[in-house]
């Protein structure tokens, strides 16, 4: 006994020593860099710890009290010394408060620690606007070789608990977490990103004063007080070591793959009564949202539209004409403000009178006027690119909603808040995996929200090549799809004199004449740009050898993947064929010594292919080439494989046919 | 008749106009020649300024705009700012539809009130009330009307008719009404091609003007700012957050910001004073031991942005500075400055407009101005050296294009004083190469290169100092994008902060570098350093053409060509003589297989004629051209 005693004392001891996480417990072993000293600032220790509280006169509030014990490696790393924090806001009286704020910045000088304490004067708040408060804490004496700690408590009255972070753009050597939810509340709990962490959950009692009003008679109400018994959820997070994670070019969405926890919201009820549901399953989910007055309710208002829309579909017009003629209505009579959501803000009614709205407002006015109008119209939920992929059915998953359209050939998604956007052509913000399509009788089903039909652009050149090396020729391009998309959002919204410009400009010293730009406006039909054109300089003379790159201008130029490996998939948003057929007439008296081969390669899965083919009849060159990317996101093990592609299109666009003089 | 009645009358006219007039805002009624290059009109624009005393300024605002297509929302610009000094009185828009019909009226209590912060900042006392209006259609019409009331007088409003590209004025005019006590100082700039009528008579100036035609950007040119017709307003008399002031040179109005915003806050703890005193005992010389101060306050100081105290214009207290370990721009200068004054070594507090476009401080108008503090330690035979004290990574010195070459306010207890700041000259900012190439039988290279960069050309690079192995490598993949597949296999960098030049040494391999074609090989010979950068073409040019930082580069390259190859068709050696700049490419052959590879490029910095633009660009297509040189490896 007393030997183990002993053992677990040493063992206690030990530790201790090591290193001691308690607030403003910090000893040199802080300063000694423990994980990567690669990286900026090290969080050795971040400790969170959530609760209920309750009292008489908020009822239960939400208190999250957070303590991070920082090392500043680097003068790149000196931003983590200022930590700044965003509040929510009801609008009306409700708000976030943050309080206990403590801190200090320690600095190792000569062998001692030296202490900085924050003050009053480094706290700033700031009312940033009608929904959110700002603080930040600006760290004092913050240097290289820094440690820096804070601890902080905030009390919410509104009943989020607030993401549980657990991987940031520096690594983390400590992490603990503690969450305690009172029975009388039920999260739903959700887990992101591929670092290992260990969960545990635990149940006790817990005893608080209740207070509450009870009904005595037809409206008085009367105070009572008891004492009440419950139980609470504990959950225990523990992790070390994990590592940083940074923002990488063509990733949708880094947070995506952050480890993070997230808890949200799925019942509530009153001590002693039954529960408030909010959501638990996907069916859960989309009850919530259809039976909330801001979304369901605003489906079923008619009244506002009703004339209008009698008015431009006939009894005998078919539902495809029907479709078409109320989306255009919608997209030329109400304007997106710029906001996203599913909710409505001002409801439909006032968007409508008002001619803005945010995304819920114009696409549940959409739904709702296809309805009416006979269709079978739904309105399908969507998490923006920026909102991350809905992996769990959670209320917050979803911050967008279009409209669908079942029909005998599957789905048709719209949405009415983008001018270039037109049937199964989405914005690209609303581009991101699946979406859900939610029925009035709650039933709802998952919908592909990626395009199957691939973008296509088809570029034509005739060109004809002068013996002094320029060239003269007409240039034709037919674009569909999201490239048409594309194309329209620029074009459409530019200067033309600047386009123009900017069209010659993107070629070095292309001179353009004849433009013309077909269908930027009718978005039935694919657009099309055609122009004459003259380049001066596309030939190497080399002793008497010409030689000339086909592609002239169109030649791939620099491949944009250039990192070695890559961790996340690659997201092209959607699939797309690109194809160029060029004809080049030679100069008179010039003959082909050699031509670069003909070749034709296909990727693995069929992610992708490229066919270059060259022929020659007499002094004429023709060159076809296609490219296509058939699918919408590839995952990240091959990313070497289209690396690799882009790097053989490049070579192979770039060679050169070797002209001599007969 | 009394300024009030005017202004009486004056009301009563416009709100009959409005309700009569109202055809006239169809958007049919705008000159042709005004819809060329603009993406909004401003159809009328008309702006009173009351300065009633000397610390009390009422400012009225119209301004009927019609946007022509979504860029042109940028223009309409209606918001205005306010804080603990000023207030808005009046605040509301109408909006019009292409016809001139009134589709909206927006209260002020409809337009957005937020904290007038950008990202950076942490803190501001100031907020700004801002219209949050979606088009339905285009074009449409704005009309903007408020009203402000101001206790600080430092800063008139200016007379800007045009204040962004892509807009153009069908008419506008702004009055300044003033008490007969005050007297006002007036600077007209770049008004010479807009009509501008001018009246004045006891206590009123009005300017009017009428059709603008919009500006469109240029590269390589003067800064907006520069271009457009603006009128200045000062008054000698003045207050400021509460405190009177008078100024009609820079020499006072320097005096006035040494008095009032500097002269109390140099206060410093003696152990610092001692401390820094021991750091620089055994230096004899003022630039040694400002070296090792401004060494103390990198190591020590870090940047934030907070806009508090005298409209954002006071530092905070050099004791807060060295108890905190933090400040912004101005903090961060009177700290450094205090430090210097301890150890005897004279500093001067310099205001700045900072930026790459050298925007400069007028020597002729003194008015509050700049949006950065640096600062000034005067030499001995008028020269000066410059510190940027919110930076802990530049070298001593070292201002770089954020502050360079421009006209600044430095402040002392003698007063205020225009200075030039550090112009980096042609020679100074200079980039070597020097390399080998090897080639292989199957067109792949191997590189070996050192780069060296002093001046303007160090400022663009140190900061690849601080950048991750993983960031940096894709720099010099991008660098170098005109070379596909490139693998690189070392890269070391070695940053002389004393003698400020940067040095990257650097070595990658390549595939497919030379285009195989049967048994040649083509071979591009300026391999690390192509210029591919072509101005823009414009069918009207239209400004005249500034190139601000000169350069030189030197480049010598050792090409390695594979055994069983022998050289066909090598270029001439080729130089190019203009006024906007020199080049020089020369090729020698050492034996049979190695080449020289010589490169000169020198940029001239200057203003020229817009007429000079082609021959500016001309210039720069032949280096292009003479860069893309090749020459033939054939199989022996």
């Amino acid at each position: 006994m007393k030997k183990l005693f002993s053992l677990l004392f040493l063992v206690i001891c030990f530790s201790v020593k090591s290193q001691n996480y308690n607030y403003g417990k910090i000893s040199k072993e802080d300063f000694s860099t423990p994980i990567d000293s690669e990286d900026d600032a090290v969080i050795l220790y971040k400790n969170r710890k959530t609760n209920f509280d309750y009292n008489a006169s908020d009822g239960w509030v939400v208190v999250t009290k957070i303590h991070q014990r920082i090392k500043i490696n680097s003068k790149s790393g000196l931003g983590w010394g200022t930590h700044s924090r965003l509040l929510l806001k009801s609008g009306e009286n409700e708000e976030e408060e943050m309080v206990d704020i403590k801190g200090a910045t320690y600095n190792l000088t000569g062998g001692k620690i030296e202490k900085t304490k924050l003050k009053n004067n480094g706290i700033f708040e700031e009312d940033l606007n009608k929904y959110r408060n700002k603080v930040s804490l600006t760290m004092p004496n913050v240097k290289e070789g820094s440690v820096i700690e804070y601890q902080y408590t905030i009390r919410s009255p509104f009943w989020n608990i607030k993401r549980v972070d657990l991987q940031y753009d520096i690594p983390i050597k400590k992490a603990e977490v503690k969450i305690n939810i009172p029975e009388y509340f039920i999260y739903n709990r959700f887990q992101k990103g591929y670092h290992p962490l260990e969960l545990t959950q635990t149940t006790s009692n817990r005893k608080i004063q209740y207070v509450w009003r009870e009904t005595t008679g037809v409206i008085a109400t009367e105070r009572r007080e008891s004492e009440l018994d419950f139980k609470e959820t504990r959950y225990l997070i523990l992790a070390n070591n994990i590592p940083s994670m940074k923002n990488e070019k063509y990733v949708n969405n880094i947070n995506n793959y952050r480890t993070s926890f997230l808890f949200e919201l799925a019942q509530y009820r009153r001590p002693n009564s039954i529960f408030k549901n909010y959501s638990l399953t996907w069916d859960d989910v989309v009850n919530t949202i259809y039976r909330s007055d801001y979304f369901g309710a605003e489906l079923k208002k008619t009244g506002y539209y009703k004339d209008d829309i009698d008015a431009i579909i006939s009894a005998n017009s078919s539902l495809d004409n029907r479709v078409y003629n109320i989306y255009n209505f919608v997209k030329s009579k109400v304007k997106w403000n710029g906001y996203y959501g599913k909710h409505v803000d001002q409801g439909v009614r006032k968007a409508y009178k008002e001619q803005t709205g945010n995304v819920a407002e114009i696409n549940l006015m959409l739904t709702s006027m296809l309805k009416y109008a006979g269709l079978n119209a739904n309105p399908v939920l969507i998490s923006t690119r920026s909102n991350g992929i809905p992996l769990f059915p959670t209320l917050n998953g979803y911050n967008y909603v279009v409209a669908g359209v079942e029909g005998e050939n599957g789905v048709i998604l719209l949405d009415a808040t983008d001018k270039f956007s037109s049937p199964d052509i989405l914005p690209f913000r609303a581009l991101n995996w699946e979406g859900r399509l939610v029925r009035e009788d709650g039933s709802s089903s998952l919908i592909n929200l990626y395009p199957e039909q691939a973008s296509k652009s088809t570029i034509s050149m005739m060109v004809k090549l002068n013996a002094n090396g320029d060239i003269e020729g007409s240039y034709r391009k037919v674009v569909t799809n999201h490239d048409a998309m594309l194309y329209r959002e620029n074009y459409v919204n530019m200067n033309k004199d600047q386009y123009l410009e900017d069209l010659e400009n993107s070629f070095t010293d292309l001179v353009v004449s004849d433009f013309q730009v077909k269908n930027d406006k009718d978005l039935s039909k694919p657009v099309m740009e055609s122009y004459s054109f003259n380049l001066e300089n596309q030939l190497d003379n080399l002793g008497g050898q010409i030689f000339i790159t086909p592609l002239f201008f169109l030649a791939e130029k620099e491949n944009p993947f250039k990192l070695e490996q890559r961790e996340y998939p690659i997201d092209f948003g959607y699939p797309s064929e690109k194809k160029y057929r060029i004809n080049i007439s030679l100069p008179e008296g010039y003959d082909v010594e050699s031509m670069p081969e003909s070749v034709a390669f296909t990727l693995p899965e069929n992610i992708g292919s490229f066919k270059y083919i060259i022929s020659r009849n007499g002094s004429t060159i023709q060159v076809l080439v296609d490219f296509a990317i058939n699918q919408p996101i590839i995952s990240a093990e091959y990313y070497s494989t289209i690396k690799d592609l882009f790097k053989q299109i490049i070579d192979k666009e770039n060679e050169q046919i070797i002209l001599k003089k007969m | 008749m009394n300024y009030k009645n005017i202004v009486g009358v004056f009301l009563v006219f416009t709100t009959f106009n409005v309700l009569s007039q109202n055809n006239s805002l169809a958007v049919t009624e705008i000159p042709e020649e005004l819809k060329k290059s603009a993406n909004a009109v401003i159809r009328s624009y008309d702006v009173t300024v009351d300065l009633s005393s000397v610390n009390k300024m009422i400012v009225n605002t119209k301004r009927i705009i019609t946007v022509l297509n979504k860029e042109g929302n940028k223009s309409i610009r209606a918001y205005e700012r306010y804080d603990n000094n000023s207030k808005i009185r009046d605040i509301r828009a109408i909006v019009y539809d292409r016809f001139g019909k009134e589709i909206k009226k927006i209260k002020k209590n409809d337009f957005k009130d937020v904290s007038d912060v950008d990202v950076q900042t942490l803190y501001s006392d100031s907020r700004v009330k801002y219209l949050d209006y979606t088009p339905i259609a285009y074009p449409y019409t704005v009309e903007y009307i408020s009203e402000t009331v101001n206790g600080t007088t430092g800063y008139l409003p200016r007379y800007l008719p045009i204040n962004s590209y892509f807009l153009s004025v069908e008419k506008s005019s702004y009055t300044l009404n003033y008490a007969s006590n005050l007297n006002i100082r007036v600077q007209e700039k770049n008004t010479e091609n807009i009509g501008l009528i001018r009246e004045e008579s006891s206590g009123i100036i009005n300017y009017k003007t009428n059709s603008i035609n919009a500006i469109k950007p240029e590269s390589h040119s003067s800064p907006l700012e520069n271009i457009i017709p603006k009128i200045l307003f000062a008054s000698n008399e003045f207050y400021y957050e509460g405190v009177p002031a008078k100024a009609e040179n820079w020499n006072e109005l320097g005096d006035w910001i040494y008095q009032r915003l500097l002269k109390d806050v140099n206060d410093l703890p003696t152990s610092t004073i001692a401390h820094v005193k021991k750091l620089v005992q055994n230096e004899s010389d003022d630039i040694a031991k400002a070296r090792k101060i401004y060494q103390y306050v990198q190591d020590k100081t870090r940047y934030i942005s907070v806009q508090v105290g005298i409209g954002g214009w006071k530092p905070f207290n050099a004791s807060d500075v060295d108890r905190l370990g933090y400040g912004d721009c101005k903090g961060l200068t009177n700290y450094t400055m205090a430090l210097l004054e301890a150890v005897g070594v004279k500093a001067n507090y310099a205001l700045v407009h900072s930026g790459s476009s050298q925007q400069s401080f007028d020597e002729n108008f003194a008015i509050m101005q700049g949006n950065h503090v640096i600062l000034n330690i005067p030499l001995e035979n008028d020269e000066n050296i410059w510190l940027e004290c919110t930076s802990q990574k530049s070298p001593f010195g070292f201002i770089g294009s954020f502050t360079d070459n421009r006209n600044v306010l430095v402040v002392s207890p003698e007063g205020g004083e225009i200075k030039r700041t550090k112009k980096y000259n042609i020679g100074e900012n200079r980039q070597t190469i020097s390399g080998e190439c090897n080639i292989d039988s199957n067109g792949n290279i191997k590189i070996d290169a050192t780069v060296l960069s002093e001046g303007i050309q160090y400022d663009d690079k140190y900061y690849l100092e601080s950048l991750e192995e993983r960031d940096l490598e894709k720099h010099y993949k991008e660098r170098w994008s005109y070379i596909n597949n490139i693998s690189i296999s070392k890269m070391e960098i070695i940053n002389d902060k004393e003698q400020i030049k940067f040095k990257e040494i650097i070595s990658f391999s390549a595939s497919n570098y030379l285009n195989i074609v049967e048994d040649k090989m083509l071979l591009n010979l300026n391999v690390l350093n192509r210029n591919t950068y072509i101005p823009d073409r414009y069918r009207n040019r239209k400004l005249p053409l500034v190139i601000r930082r000169g350069f030189k580069d030197f480049d010598e390259v050792k090409i390695s060509i594979p055994k069983g190859y022998k050289v066909e068709s090598i270029p001439n050696d080729k130089i190019i003589e203009t006024k906007f700049g020199n080049y020089k490419m020369s090729l020698k052959i050492n034996g049979e297989t190695t080449l020289i590879y010589k490169r000169e490029f020198t940029l001239n910095d200057g203003e020229f004629p817009k007429e000079d633009y082609s021959d500016f660009r001309a210039f720069y297509r032949n280096v292009s051209k003479s860069d893309s040189a090749k020459l033939i490896l054939v199989k022996k």
